[in-house]
């Protein structure tokens, strides 16, 4: 696999398939980060699409300095998101993103038992409809440390706050999302 | 060191991921050993995270990466000429296809030695239903056959062996396995005390070195 610096580098240079190759590596990552904040499959896809227009838009703007190719990615779908949720706040009803919450996730089953499959799928619908009543700074550290496993110091550069502050929010976002589940009537194993 | 419920609630995030010193990580224990509420909270999200963790990711709609691509770099032509027509050989240069072409050839090779296909003068009655099912048959006879052959020369050499040198048999006291205490857990009947005590570890052992023996009687009994 060819670094993504040097991808990077072909496609400022016009190679099309070197972005093709950006798109498809990425892709997944940004459209579950999409989708665990906002609990919208449609939405998610939109926005993936406007994340990947908007770094096709911004590309010669990236230096390696900022980081790896990944995390600037992941800093720029957050800002996405967070200009998203501040948009559609005053349309947005707590109660009507539960009603919404109708269609199963689809998942990969890797092998596992259906019973297993279908248990995951069900704390899967359980945790989006909990992380749904998360506030948004919570949401998006509990997001980008136990579902996309990033570490702190590239959740600290997303963010762009300190990493005590990355440490705090983590730490009140799991408790919360805890109670939350609890009050759902769903306990953890 | 002593924690108090806040404190627990702020570094609850460190323990789980063993940020804690040693001493902050006994005084923690040492009070969710004592107070119920700070020791459930603890569990509940204990298991969050090992479940958050091990969820696995959405599938990401089929049609995401073309439509960025169309948005993008826009519509790409498909290509023309030779292009268009060798443009599948692309996939059979992937690791992948060839492992499994690999793996495919192998079993192959080893299902047709099984069949008895002769690859040298291949025929095709080779690949009648019927002759497959004789030459299968005919392989797990002689397996069958040879094992039962080698079970009976074993036998051979054995009883040559025991009349042959039948004062190996008469051991003194001291060379003779310790009798079996009633105090030894698991410790089951030996042949000397059980004759039809099936355990033959010791003759398998004793055997051993006539092996050579055992081939060369085989042989012999093979001559015609």
């Amino acid at each position: 696999m060819e670094p993504e610096a040097q991808l990077v580098a072909q496609c400022l240079q016009g190679d099309g398939s070197a972005w093709e190759e950006l798109v498809r590596r990425h892709s997944r990552r940004i459209f579950n980060l999409c989708y665990r904040f906002t609990n919208q499959r449609q939405e998610a896809e939109d926005l993936s699409q406007e994340v990947f227009l908007r770094v096709y838009r911004t590309l010669g703007s990236y230096r390696s300095t900022y980081g790896a190719f990944g995390t600037w990615v992941t800093s720029v779908t957050r800002n996405l998101l967070i200009d998203h949720y501040r948009r559609t706040k005053r349309d947005r009803l707590t109660d009507s993103m539960e009603d919404t919450m109708t269609q199963v996730e689809e998942k990969e089953s890797a092998g596992r038992r259906p019973d297993q499959v279908a248990a995951v799928a069900e704390l899967g619908m359980h945790l989006q409809r909990a992380l749904a009543k998360l506030s948004p700074d919570l949401r998006e550290a509990v997001i980008l440390r136990d579902l996309e496993g990033l570490d702190y110091k590239e959740i600290q550069q997303v963010l762009e706050v300190p990493e005590g502050t990355v440490k705090s929010r983590i730490n009140r976002g799991r408790i919360e999302l805890a109670r939350i589940l609890e009050a759902m009537g769903m306990r953890p194993n | 060191m002593i924690f108090q419920c806040e404190q627990i609630e702020a570094r609850l995030s460190d323990y789980l991921e063993g940020a804690l010193l040693p001493g902050e990580v006994a005084a923690f224990d040492a009070h969710t050993a004592t107070c119920a509420k700070c020791h459930a909270l603890t569990a509940a999200v204990r298991g969050l995270v090992g479940e958050m963790h091990a969820l696995e990711p959405v599938a990401a709609p089929m049609n995401l990466v073309p439509a960025i691509l169309d948005q993008t770099i826009g519509t790409r032509k498909s290509p023309g000429g030779w292009k268009a027509w060798f443009g599948w050989t692309r996939a059979l240069i992937q690791p992948r296809f060839a492992y499994g072409t690999l793996t495919v050839l192998v079993t192959a090779a080893v299902v047709s030695q099984a069949l008895g296909i002769q690859w040298r003068t291949p025929t095709v009655a080779d690949l009648n239903p019927v002759n497959m099912y004789r030459m299968v048959d005919r392989q797990a006879h002689l397996v069958y056959s040879r094992g039962a052959k080698f079970v009976g020369d074993m036998r051979v050499v054995y009883e040559i062996r025991s009349r042959l040198q039948p004062d190996l048999e008469d051991e003194t006291p001291a060379q003779k396995a310790p009798a079996t205490k009633p105090s030894d857990p698991g410790r089951s009947e030996t042949p000397e005390t059980n004759p039809r005590n099936p355990n033959h570890a010791r003759f398998v052992g004793n055997a051993t070195p006539n092996v050579a023996s055992l081939f060369v009687v085989a042989s012999l009994r093979s001559k015609p």
